[in-house]
């Protein structure tokens, strides 16, 4: 099923792979997209609720556009799209070639379920007699060894546990799709080869195995017997005994690699000799057995090896770019320095588990009760900084999302417990930076009651009656406190995911000190080789926004590269027809799953095909097996020749999954899509055998399956074949701000060859850059910004209008009109299908502690400035003192600027690199220095530079009456002491504020939000888009950002822009929203209602109009409609009544 | 230093000292994991926590008034715990050098017994309670010491946990290892001078 060809390879499924991989989707390109999981989802699909928004919503990254190329689900179901294939169990085995012709080998391992014929009934699982921990569920529930790997995903979901699984062949017969395949038969055909000089032990493992069905089995007494038989015959698995008088089993081992590099090793030893079996391995062995063994161990290591051996399966397609998501893992505590009694104590549980214990689907159903004991509750405890910020265990990184996932968790155990629990956080530094995350950390603590402690716990120790984990910790008072607490949550840091150095060599990208790979400077998604990028976590750990926001970058560029190597222009993919138009007569095929037999052909089949014929408008009824993949669709592809129907019924299960074969169809067929109809009658469900069920209960299914059907057909004969109407595009973008988003939003989308106008208030290009002079990593800005204004001023596709500003725009996706005026009052209009909002913004001011009385008193910007200018005036300078959150994170201002800790730590750095001797005091509240810029803050606490916490309800006092100098007092709450600094500068970090005028976004039906910075569709999974679809934002303008993320988010601004300039025509998908005009009174509650603002009154013509690809067929303008004129094209009120009257028969 | 109004004052060998054991504690984050780890912190004046925020302050004065470094027993499980991999024990040792080379009248019943005990198995090769006891005694000149001790000294006695003087023992092979020792010490003393010193330039 695999095509040869892609124009992108995605390796990594979680958030950050499949949103690069449906950007690329959405722009045209085909993508493949592997895992080494069976099911696409990440570590988030082990998450429910996510923060900020502490719900899921991930369904909300699917296409809005062209929304029929994909099945509008709940993406933890599965990603079905068009152009996205999905390979579980697959690694990347080798690559070859340069960007735009890749040679990319995979090596898939599906342990004996095949993922393309399983249809998730569970009928596996009912017979399936082994038990072990759920991996899903970190082990703190019990399931089969055959078992869904994500309990809601549809279809394909089923996997086996090698390690668990006995091969006992109890699944594979009741398979309805024979989707196992165990491969008894094969065992026939593998030959092993038993080396063992004691008799007894050859004839014993012979016997066994001969048992067990691998019948090839032959035995040699010693190494060069079986050196002998090696040379006359083939073997697959050698099973050697490591002590043999002559030769030993390493010599053998060595040799008989040495001739036959592909034969699979293991070896028997006594307890002695495991040091000798371990060094075996290096020389290629795959295990051992120690001596005396038990048959079953030993036959289950032999049925693994088999098992893994006939499941490899090694694919290669050519691919134009690749986007490497590895992602990451939690850290486990027991490897660190600390377990914190994880792993002893029973109560100890690691943040994920805790979320895992939240969920619905999770070992208590989402009952707040301890798992060990199933005690409910009442007392919870989390640790942060488990695995981060500890040099110890070279983790001198923080990993960004734990702060503000331990307030998650806390406010979601505080509302399931009725506010009973009680939660305290113990925190080094609260790290909720950025626009949205304080105020998150504000409701937490100050609304719904979470505990936060400033402490680091030393240890957890059960307490010897009740077993409850104690923790201890040294309170800022000096005193030591004890808590008994009923669970310790720990907070576990991220690691990169397990292969990632492996993968690294592979492709030849560089990983940084903590293994993580390693982007090129102001570009998170490019790695050091062309035309392979980096997106996700897998590069620093982050939250979903950042993620999601450099997914799409990574898309970007990707799609950059394959257009530069003319690999993008493909072929672009046939567009469904129409079905015809309102007049024709439905001709309807109806095409029943028979589901291996389960469903009875000649009773029930009669009976339903006798209900369906007595319709007129049915032609024709195939009964199919296997109408759920893509072997029994293909069969319906010569009756439908034949009968040339205009309208397909199918009945069979699992109906998520049809959508790709509907599309499949609809291009071989030319049968519209959306006239073919699946209803699910859950024949899976149904015993293989009359094996004497209920029959009244027999005799109500029937009932029930015959009414779906005749309630598809009634959908099916009232369906609208009319084709909908398209909007034209202006496929040219405008861009409103000339800083590092706009400019890298401008080039992106030129460099696709579409026209940008891009305005800029000021005279020159660069914003801030024009004033930064270096960042916390040590990048000169300067080149940075020449390259790429040098890059806009000279490209043939991007018109830059400096001075200039936008007075009036109005329209929406597609075809916007936007009037700009420059200072002399001269204007222009222009149109454009897309706008980005890059407007940028700028830093603070501040009356607060002195600033403007004092030339001693800046803030870091004048302080970047004078550094940038007069470096020989800092040997002067004897003390300077920095203040952080001057006016920020307070209530006037709620939120952090994200982007003062790291500015203040990167110039005290400088500062003190230029004069050793130099003393700086810091004044902080909490020091955001999230991801790697942890690790400049500890070379800053290195290099002496003295940080002193302060409480914001006592601020520090400033005195200038001390002539140059500025003397400053405040409290050392460790110290316990009234501190007073003298110092040459005082710095002030007084965060950012956004210049986006709410007029301006007004203009394009963009929202701003409560502190002016842009209102996102959804802060994590559409964190450039505005409600209104064609207006995007990046930039300063957007949240607080540094230069690489204003970067990343202007590529992935243009690249969500590019999806609407790909298309000359915007189409609706199904169903759309109609109006009929004659029945409308103008009197706007659906343009009111409409949540996509996709509705509005044409004043010129006075008539209602709708975007048809704004539109996303929610319905929400029908039902407000008081007289009917807003209806549906699909699900209108005939097709309903009409289904519930074949409902009731 | 100038950032406190308190004036304190220590020689230059002993203020370049101070700055090595600045130097230990600088990347100190003040997480508190040494003062809850510590097995002795209930006894001590200052939590290490305190002791370490003085320290990187340069509050001598204060650091030095407080005995908490001399309750220190090396037991390393601060060092064990700590997040930014700090070695707190060495850092006190640091302190207990400082204070003990500078004689502080505070710190004189630690200083005389840890000097006493030292003194004492270099010449016995092991430690003889009496006459570790005797010469301390005799060294801190306080009458009202040998009554405070008579009650343990009588109880530990009647458990012969005291070993009686031995005559005629005055040099062990313990002494090429002590004379190692001092060379080393001094050797290193000269170092740490030389690192402060050039660290400490104005």
């Amino acid at each position: 099923m695999l095509r040869d060809k892609y124009h992108a390879v995605v390796i990594g499924a979680g958030i950050a792979g499949i949103r690069s991989a449906l950007d690329l989707a959405e722009t045209g390109s085909d993508v493949l997209l592997i895992d080494r999981a069976a099911h696409p989802g990440g570590l988030l699909s082990r998450l429910d609720n996510q923060f900020p928004t502490d719900g899921c919503g991930m369904c909300k990254m699917l296409p809005l556009l062209d929304r029929d190329t994909s099945e509008a689900t709940c993406l933890r179901k599965g990603l079905f799209h068009e152009r996205i294939d999905f390979l579980p169990a697959t690694e990347l085995s080798d690559l070859q070639g340069e960007a735009g012709r890749f040679e990319v080998r995979l090596k898939q391992t599906l342990q004996g379920v095949d993922p393309q014929l399983c249809i998730g009934c569970g009928a596996c699982e009912s017979v399936c007699p082994v038990e072990m921990d759920d991996p899903f569920n970190s082990g703190l529930s019990r399931c089969k060894a055959i078992h869904r790997a994500v309990p809601h995903a549809v279809a394909g979901g089923y996997v086996i546990d090698p390690v668990a699984c006995t091969r006992c062949g109890a699944c594979a017969p009741v398979c309805p799709t024979d989707a196992i395949d165990l491969a008894f038969d094969r065992r026939k055909e593998f030959k092993i080869l038993v080396v063992d000089d004691e008799l007894s032990v050859r004839d014993s493992l012979k016997e066994w195995l001969l048992n067990e069905g691998y019948s090839s089995v032959q035995t040699a007494a010693s190494g060069a017997d079986a050196l002998t038989l090696l040379s006359q015959s083939s073997f697959e698995l050698l099973l050697i005994d490591v002590k043999m008088p002559g030769m030993d089993g390493v010599d053998l081992l060595k040799l008989a690699k040495g001739d036959h590099p592909e034969l699979m090793a293991v070896m028997m030893t006594a307890y002695a000799t495991v040091d000798t079996a371990v060094e075996a391995m290096k020389s290629g062995a795959l295990d051992y057995l120690i001596k005396p063994f038990d048959p079953q161990a030993m036959l289950a290591m032999v049925n693994r090896i088999f098992q893994e051996n006939i499941s490899v399966k090694e694919q290669q397609v050519a691919a134009g770019a690749l986007i490497v998501s590895g992602g990451m893992v939690p850290f486990d505590p027991r490897t660190g320095v600390n377990s914190y009694g994880y792993g002893s104590c029973p109560h100890v549980l690691t943040s994920l588990e805790f979320e895992r214990m939240l969920s619905g689907c999770g070992p208590s159903q989402g009952r707040l009760v301890r798992p060990k004991d199933d005690k409910p509750l009442r007392r919870i405890a989390w640790m942060q900084c488990v695995g981060s910020r500890d040099c110890q265990i070279s983790a001198d990184f923080c990993s960004r999302i734990c702060c503000m996932a331990a307030l998650k968790e806390a406010e979601l155990a505080r509302a399931k417990s009725g506010n009973a629990a009680e939660t305290t956080i113990f925190y080094t530094d609260m790290r909720t930076f950025g626009k949205s995350f304080e105020p998150y950390r504000r409701r937490a603590e100050e609304e719904n009651g979470v505990k936060l402690v400033r402490a680091r716990v030393h240890s957890v120790v059960p307490e010897s009656e009740s077993g409850d984990p104690v923790v201890r910790y040294a309170g800022l008072d000096g005193r030591m406190h004890e808590e008994v607490v009923d669970l310790v949550v720990l907070s576990t840091g991220l690691r990169p995911a397990p292969g990632t150095e492996a993968l690294a060599d592979m492709l030849g990208v560089d990983r940084n000190a903590w293994g993580f790979f390693q982007p090129s400077p102001f570009a998170t998604a490019r790695s050091k080789v062309e035309g392979i990028f980096l997106a996700g976590a897998c590069t620093e750990p982050m939250e979903i926004n950042a993620a999601v926001i450099q997914a799409s970058a990574a898309a970007l560029e990707a799609g950059r590269t394959l257009r530069h190597s003319g690999s993008r222009l493909a072929e672009a993919r046939q567009r469904p027809s129409a079905g015809g138009s309102a007049d024709d007569p439905p001709r309807i095929l109806a095409a029943v799953c028979t589901c291996n037999g389960r469903l009875d052909k000649t009773q029930e089949g009669a009976a339903m095909s006798a209900d369906l014929t007595r319709d007129p408008a049915v032609i024709n009824v195939q009964f199919v097996d296997q109408l759920c993949g893509p072997s029994g669709w293909a069969s319906l592809e010569q009756p439908i020749e034949r009968h040339a129907p205009n309208r397909l019924l199918v009945a069979a299960c699992h109906p998520l999954r049809h959508h790709l074969h509907r599309r499949t169809m609809a291009e071989r067929t030319g049968l519209a899509a959306h006239l073919m109809t699946t209803v699910d009658l859950k024949t899976d469900l149904l015993p293989p055998a009359d094996n004497g069920a209920d029959l009244t209960r027999r005799e109500a299914d029937k009932a029930e399956r015959r009414a779906k059907l005749r309630m598809g057909l009634a959908y099916l004969k009232h369906a609208d074949p009319a084709f909908i109407e398209q909007t034209p595009v202006q496929q040219r973008a405008l861009v409103i701000g000339g800083g590092t988003a706009g400019m890298q939003a401008a080039l992106a989308i030129g460099d696709m060859g579409y026209g940008v106008d891009l305005v800029e208030r000021e005279a020159q290009l660069g914003g801030h850059l024009n004033w930064l002079h270096h960042t916390l990593e040590g990048h000169t800005v300067a080149p940075y910004l020449t390259e790429i204004s040098d890059r806009v001023s000279t490209h043939p596709q991007i018109t830059v209008h400096l001075q200039h500003e936008v007075v009036a725009a109005g329209g929406w996706a597609g075809d916007f009109h936007s009037t700009l005026q420059d200072a002399g009052g001269r204007a222009l209009t222009l149109r454009h299908g897309v706008t980005i909002l890059a407007t940028g913004g700028e830093e603070a001011d501040t009356t607060q502690y002195g600033h403007g009385t004092h030339p001693a008193i800046l803030t870091q910007k004048a302080m970047e400035r004078t550094l940038a200018s007069q470096e020989e005036e800092l040997s002067a300078w004897g003390a300077v003192a920095m203040i952080q959150c001057v006016g920020s994170r307070e209530p006037s201002r709620n939120y952090c600027s994200r982007i003062c800790c790291p500015t203040t730590v990167k110039q005290a750095l400088y500062l003190k690199e230029k004069n050793p001797e130099i003393q700086i005091f810091i004044l902080y509240r909490d020091m955001m220095m999230p991801g790697f810029s942890e690790s400049y803050y500890t070379q800053a606490r290195r290099a002496g530079v003295i940080f002193i916490p302060y409480d914001p309800q006592q601020p520090p006092l400033v005195d200038t009456s001390d002539g140059a100098r500025v003397t400053l007092r405040t409290r050392d709450p460790i110290a316990d002491v009234d501190l007073e600094i003298g110092v040459d500068r005082l710095v002030l970090a007084t965060g950012v504020t956004p210049r986006l005028p709410g007029r301006l976004a007004d203009f394009y039906g963009a929202a701003l939000d409560a502190h002016g910075f842009f209102q996102e569709a959804d802060s994590k999974w559409r964190p450039v888009d505005a409600h209104q679809e064609g207006v995007f934002a990046c930039g300063l303008a957007l949240a607080p950002q540094t230069i690489t993320e204003a970067a990343a988010a202007g590529q992935a601004a243009a690249q969500r822009a590019l999806r609407i300039l790909d298309h000359e025509q915007l189409g609706a998908g199904h169903p759309t929203a109609k109006v009929r005009t004659s029945l409308c009174v103008l009197c706007e509650r659906c343009v009111e209602a409409c949540p996509y603002g996709a509705r509005a009154i044409d004043p010129e013509q006075r008539r209602l109009v709708i975007h048809p690809a704004m539109c996303q067929g929610c319905g929400a303008c029908a039902a407000v409609c008081p007289n009917g004129a807003a209806t549906m094209s699909d699900h209108n009120a005939g097709q309903m009544l009409a289904m519930i009257d074949a409902a009731m028969g | 230093m100038r950032l406190t109004k308190e004036q304190e004052a220590l020689d230059s060998r002993d203020e370049s000292a101070l700055t090595a054991v600045q130097e230990m504690v600088r990347a100190c984050i003040q997480c508190g994991t040494c003062s809850a780890s510590c097995p002795n912190a209930s006894a001590m004046d200052l939590t290490p926590r305190h002791l370490w925020r003085l320290v990187q302050l340069g509050r001598v004065e204060t650091i030095f008034r407080s005995r908490t470094f001399t309750l220190c027993s090396t037991c390393h499980f601060c060092t064990l715990r700590c997040p930014r991999g700090l070695v707190p024990a060495e850092a006190m040792a640091g302190l207990k050098r400082i204070a003990g080379r500078h004689h502080m009248r505070r710190h004189r019943e630690s200083i005389t017994f840890c000097r006493d005990f030292v003194e004492n198995i270099r010449r016995n090769g092991r430690v003889q309670e009496m006459a570790l006891m005797t010469a301390y005694f005799m060294h801190m000149k306080r009458p009202d010491l040998p009554i405070r001790f008579a009650a343990l000294g009588w109880k530990l006695q009647r458990k012969g946990k005291v070993s009686l003087p031995r005559i005629g023992r005055s040099s062990t092979h313990l002494e090429a290892l002590f004379r190692k020792v001092d060379e080393l010490e001094s050797r290193k003393n000269n170092t740490l001078q030389r690192i402060g010193s050039s660290s400490a330039t104005d």
